[in-house]
C-alpha cells in the first residue's frame, strides 16, 4: 500500500477508528484519528505547515488503520503528518537519543554496570527527566554486558549458503535482543534448530522504526537501506527472514515501503520474505510447530498482543502456539494497546497519557492473578512489567520451556531480569 | 476438527463465529477492519412479511421458521456477556430516535426498553450541554409530533473538555470517572418530579448495565437510552461483547488485511482451500476446510460494481445479477427504495452461493448477512433478522 493524500478520500467519516483509538479515549488533547487524519489531510498543503498540532498526540499504535473497514491508512497519514510537524522545529536531543537504541547501547555497554545502576537511581532519573525530558517513571531495560551477535560469531553470514541438508532461515534479532535481552536470541536459535532449521544471522542493524516514530525519516531511510542491502540476498534466495521483535518485523514488512517510501524489488522481496517467529512456526500444513513436542506447563499467564504485531495483519500467531501447550492457563488481554507505543510513553510530556492508555491492562493483569504477562514486543514487556509489577516475558520463553530446551525456564528469574521498574 | 474461516466482522460474521465455536469448530475470523455494528442502534429489526416473501429472499432460503431459534441463540449468547434483550419477535416496539423520528423495532437491549411508548409515558428527554451528537429538542419534537407528551431539557456534565466529546468519550466517563452521586447532585434540581428520563445512549461501555442501574437508583428515576449519531455505543457494546466472546471461546481473529481472493481449489474440485489476504508483508494464504462469507453489502465492501455495470462479491468475484444499464439501479428520492437494495448473492437452502441456474459455485463456501441479495432491508426493517437467521443457517450447514 502506498500512502498518498488520495487515500483519505476513501474515508466515509464513520468514526469506527475514533471509537477504537486508545489515545483519544484517555485524553481530549487528541482530536482522534479521523479528525486528525483523513479529515485534516485536506488542509495539509505539501508546502504549508501542518495546521493542527493535536496530531502530535498520536502514539502511532496503528489501531485506527487496522479497524478501518474502508482501507484508509489512518495511522500512516498521521505518522507522516507528525513527521512534518516535527520537522518544523529542531528535534529535541531526547528524541534523537531515544530514536537510536543501537547507538545508545553501544555507548552504554562498556559501562553497563554503571549505566544500569544509574537507571535504578531515582535521583539520576530525576536528573534525566529535567535535563532530557525522559519520564522518570517510565520503566527502562538494563543493558547487557555483551551483545547477542558477538556471542554467536559462527552464525554470521553474508550470503545464503546452505550449511547442512536442513532448510536455512535468517534471523533478524533487532536491537533489543542484541543489547538488552540476548537470552531471547539464544532461545530462538534453540527453538528453530530443535525444529529442524539451520539459522544464520545476516548483516543487519537497527530497523529504524524508533527514528521514524520520532519523525526522523531520513535517518530511518539510511538504516532501512543498510538492512535491505544485508537482507536482500537472503530474500532473493527465498530464505525466510524471521524476527522476534514485532516492531522490527513490521518495519521490514510494511513501514519501509508505506512510510519511508522505499520502493523496488529488494524492498518487496524482503517484505514478503519476512515472518514473525510464530507466524513462521504456524505457516503451512503441517506447520513446523507440529514437529515440536510440547510438554505440560502448568502456569497462568496473560497474553497481550502488541499493536505492532497487530499491524502485520496476521492475527496473534503466538497465542495460537500457546494454546497448544498442555495445561497452560491463558488469560487474554482486553486492551487494544499497553500505551507505550515504542518510545512515546518514555517522554515526559506523554507519560501520563501513555500510562492512562495502559491502566485497563495493568488492572486486568493485577486482578487476574497471573504468573507472568506474555507479549511479543520488548517495549510492551518493559512497560507492562514496570507498571503492573509482574514479570513480562516473550512467548518464545514459554515455548522453549514447553519444549524442554536446555536453559529455558519461563519461571527462571534470569528470563525477566531488569524489567521491574518503579511503580509510580 | 473442521476449520471454518469467517470473512467479515459485522453482526452476521461475529454471530456465525460464536455459533461455530459453540459447536466445537476451529474458527478463524478474518476481516478488513471492524464491521458496522458501531454505526447501528444496537436493536434487532426482525421485520417479516411471511406471506409475501419473494422467492429470492434470504428469509426464504434460510427458512423463516428458524428465526425464533436463531434469535434465541443470539439472546443466550449476549446474556452470557451481561447484555439482556427484551421484546417479542412477533410484536414491534416504537422508540424515539436521535434524528427526531420514531422507529419500529423488535428486540431492544434492556437499557432502551423503557423508551417504548405506551399510554402512561410522560417523558423528559435530556441532552448534554456541548454534546453535538444528540439534540434533545429534535428528539422531543419527534415524540410530540407523534402525539405523545415529552419535555426536552439539557443537562450539564462534570468537568470541562478541550474538544467536542464523542459518545464513546462520554460512555467511558460515565463508567469510570463520574459517580452517580456526583451526577444526581448536579442533575437533581433540574429533574424535579421526572419519573421517566430519556438520555443519549452513553451510559457505560463494558459495564453498561451496572452503570445504568446505579444512575437510576441515585436519581430515583427510570432511565432509557436513545442511540446517538455514530459511534453508537449500544452497537459498540454488542460488537465488543461478541468479539470478546469469540476470542475467549478459542477463536482466532485476524483484523486488518483485505481479503483479496481465494486459495485456488484446483486440486480439490469444487472446493475452496481458503482465502488470500493482503497482509502488511503482501498476500498470504489462510487455509480452511470451509468458508463463510459475511462481508456485507456495497457500503461494507462485500459487493462491488464497476463502471461497465458488472456487480460481484469482492472476495470470490462471484457474479451478482444486475441490470446492465446503471440508470436502472436507482429509484426516486435519496432515502427511498432503490433497485440496488436487492443486489447481492443468491444462495440455496444450505446458504451456498448459486448461479442463475441454481448451481453451487463451491461445495464448502457459504454466505450470510448483507452480502445476500433479494431483500429490501430498510423497507422491510429486516436487517438484523436476516443477519442472525442466515448466519445461523450457514453454521448449521457447516456443522449440522
Amino acid at each position: 500500500m502506498t500512502v498518498t493524500g488520495w487515500n483519505s478520500e476513501l474515508c466515509l467519516k464513520c468514526n469506527i477508528c475514533t471509537a477504537a483509538c486508545p489515545v483519544a479515549a484517555v485524553t481530549d488533547q487528541f482530536l482522534g484519528p479521523k479528525a486528525a487524519g483523513p479529515q485534516a489531510e485536506r488542509f495539509r498543503h505539501p508546502r504549508a505547515t501542518v495546521p493542527d498540532p493535536s496530531v502530535s498526540w498520536c502514539s502511532g499504535c496503528g489501531v485506527c488503520s487496522r479497524v478501518c473497514p474502508h482501507g484508509v491508512p489512518v495511522a500512516e497519514l498521521n505518522i507522516l503528518a507528525k513527521a512534518r510537524l516535527a520537522s518544523q522545529h529542531p528535534h529535541p536531543f531526547r528524541d534523537q537519543l531515544l530514536a537510536r537504541p543501537s547507538l545508545l547501547a553501544a555507548v552504554a555497554r562498556p559501562l553497563a554496570p554503571l549505566a544500569n545502576a544509574l537507571l535504578g537511581l531515582s535521583a539520576a532519573r530525576a536528573l534525566a527527566e529535567a535535563a532530557l525530558g525522559v519520564s522518570r517513571h517510565a520503566p527502562m531495560p538494563r543493558f547487557a554486558s555483551a551483545t547477542f551477535r558477538s556471542s554467536v560469531p559462527q552464525l554470521h553470514a553474508r550470503t545464503p549458503q546452505p550449511r547442512s541438508g536442513r532448510p536455512l532461515v535468517a534471523y533478524f534479532h533487532g536491537c533489543s535482543v542484541d543489547s538488552y535481552e540476548p537470552w531471547l536470541g539464544r532461545l530462538t536459535l534453540q527453538v528453530l534448530e530443535a525444529i529442524g532449521f539451520d539459522v544464520v544471522l545476516p548483516p543487519q542493524g537497527c530497523c529504524g522504526l524508533p527514528l521514524q516514530s520520532n519523525g526522523l525519516l531520513e535517518g530511518a531511510r539510511n538504516y532501512a537501506r543498510t538492512n535491505l542491502d544485508g537482507l536482500g540476498p537472503f530474500a532473493a534466495a527465498n530464505v525466510p527472514i524471521i524476527g522476534t521483535s514485532t516492531s522490527c518485523t513490521l518495519a521490514l514488512k510494511h513501514e519501509y515501503r508505506a512510510i519511508l517510501g522505499l520502493a523496488g524489488e529488494t524492498a518487496d522481496q524482503v517484505a514478503e520474505g519476512t515472518y514473525d517467529l510464530f507466524e513462521f512456526l504456524l505457516e503451512g500444513d503441517p506447520s513446523p510447530l507440529t514437529r515440536a513436542a510440547l510438554q505440560s506447563l502448568p502456569l497462568r499467564v496473560l497474553y497481550h498482543p502488541p499493536c505492532q504485531l497487530q499491524g502485520h495483519g496476521i492475527g496473534w500467531p503466538a497465542l495460537e502456539a500457546l494454546r497448544r501447550i498442555p495445561d497452560l492457563d491463558l488469560v487474554l488481554s482486553e486492551s487494544d494497546c499497553c500505551g507505550v507505543a515504542g518510545t512515546y510513553g518514555l517522554k515526559r510530556e506523554r507519560y501520563d497519557v501513555a500510562r492512562g492508555v495502559g491502566e485497563g491492562l495493568f488492572d486486568q493483569v493485577q486482578s487476574s492473578g497471573v504468573d507472568a504477562v506474555v507479549t511479543d514486543s520488548e517495549t510492551c514487556r518493559w512497560w507492562v512489567a514496570g507498571h503492573a509489577g509482574v514479570r513480562a516475558i516473550h512467548p518464545v520463553e514459554i515455548l522453549a520451556t514447553a519444549m524442554g530446551l536446555p536453559g529455558a525456564s519461563a519461571l527462571a528469574p534470569s528470563s525477566i531480569r531488569g524489567h521491574e521498574g518503579p511503580r509510580p | 476438527m473442521t476449520h471454518l474461516l469467517v470473512v467479515g466482522q459485522g453482526l452476521a460474521g461475529l454471530f456465525a463465529a460464536n455459533l461455530a465455536l459453540r459447536k466445537g469448530l476451529r474458527v478463524t475470523l478474518i476481516s478488513q477492519g471492524r464491521g458496522g455494528l458501531s454505526l447501528s442502534p444496537g436493536c434487532l429489526d426482525l421485520g417479516r412479511t411471511a406471506a409475501s416473501l419473494p422467492s429470492q429472499h434470504p428469509y426464504r432460503s434460510a427458512g423463516l421458521q428458524n428465526l425464533p431459534a436463531a434469535v434465541d441463540a443470539f439472546r443466550e449468547l449476549l446474556l452470557l456477556e451481561g447484555i439482556e434483550f427484551l421484546g417479542n419477535p412477533d410484536v414491534s416496539m416504537t422508540l424515539p430516535t436521535a434524528a427526531g423520528r420514531l422507529r419500529h423495532t423488535h428486540l431492544v437491549p434492556r437499557s432502551m426498553a423503557l423508551g417504548h411508548f405506551d399510554a402512561e409515558a410522560r417523558m423528559v428527554i435530556a441532552g448534554f450541554d456541548g454534546f453535538r451528537d444528540f439534540d434533545a429538542g429534535l428528539v422531543g419534537d419527534g415524540i410530540r409530533r407523534a402525539g405523545w407528551p415529552a419535555q426536552s431539557i439539557s443537562l450539564p456534565l462534570p468537568g470541562e473538555a478541550r474538544r467536542d466529546l464523542y459518545s464513546t468519550d462520554l460512555a467511558r466517563r460515565f463508567e469510570r470517572a463520574w459517580t452517580p452521586e456526583q451526577l444526581s447532585s448536579l442533575w437533581g434540581p433540574r429533574l424535579g418530579k421526572t419519573a421517566l428520563l430519556g438520555l443519549p445512549a452513553v451510559l457505560g461501555l463494558d459495564h453498561a448495565p451496572e452503570t445504568h442501574l446505579a444512575l437510576e437508583r441515585s436519581l430515583g428515576v427510570g432511565i432509557f437510552e436513545i442511540p446517538t449519531l455514530p459511534p453508537s455505543v449500544p452497537g459498540l457494546r454488542l460488537e465488543r461483547a461478541l468479539r470478546r466472546r469469540s476470542l475467549q471461546g478459542g477463536g482466532r481473529l485476524i483484523e486488518g488485511p483485505t481479503v483479496v481472493g481465494r486459495v485456488d481449489g484446483r486440486s480439490g474440485g469444487g472446493r475452496v482451500l481458503g482465502v488470500v489476504a493482503a497482509t502488511s508483508a503482501g498476500p498470504r494464504a489462510f487455509q480452511a476446510d470451509a468458508v463463510i462469507l459475511a462481508t456485507g453489502g456495497f457500503l461494507n465492501g462485500g459487493l462491488r460494481a464497476d463502471r461497465a455495470g458488472r456487480v460481484a462479491d469482492s472476495v470470490f468475484d462471484l457474479p451478482v445479477e444486475a441490470a446492465s444499464d446503471r440508470g436502472e439501479w436507482l429509484g426516486d428520492g435519496c432515502l427511498g427504495y432503490h433497485p440496488y437494495d436487492l443486489f447481492g448473492l443468491r444462495v440455496n437452502e444450505h446458504m451456498q452461493p448459486i448461479d442463475r441456474q441454481g448451481r453451487v459455485f463451491f461445495d464448502n463456501l457459504f454466505a450470510c448477512g448483507g452480502v445476500l441479495g433479494g431483500a429490501d432491508r430498510r423497507g422491510e426493517k429486516s436487517r438484523q433478522g436476516i443477519d442472525l437467521l442466515t448466519a445461523y443457517a450457514a453454521v448449521h450447514s457447516v456443522a449440522p
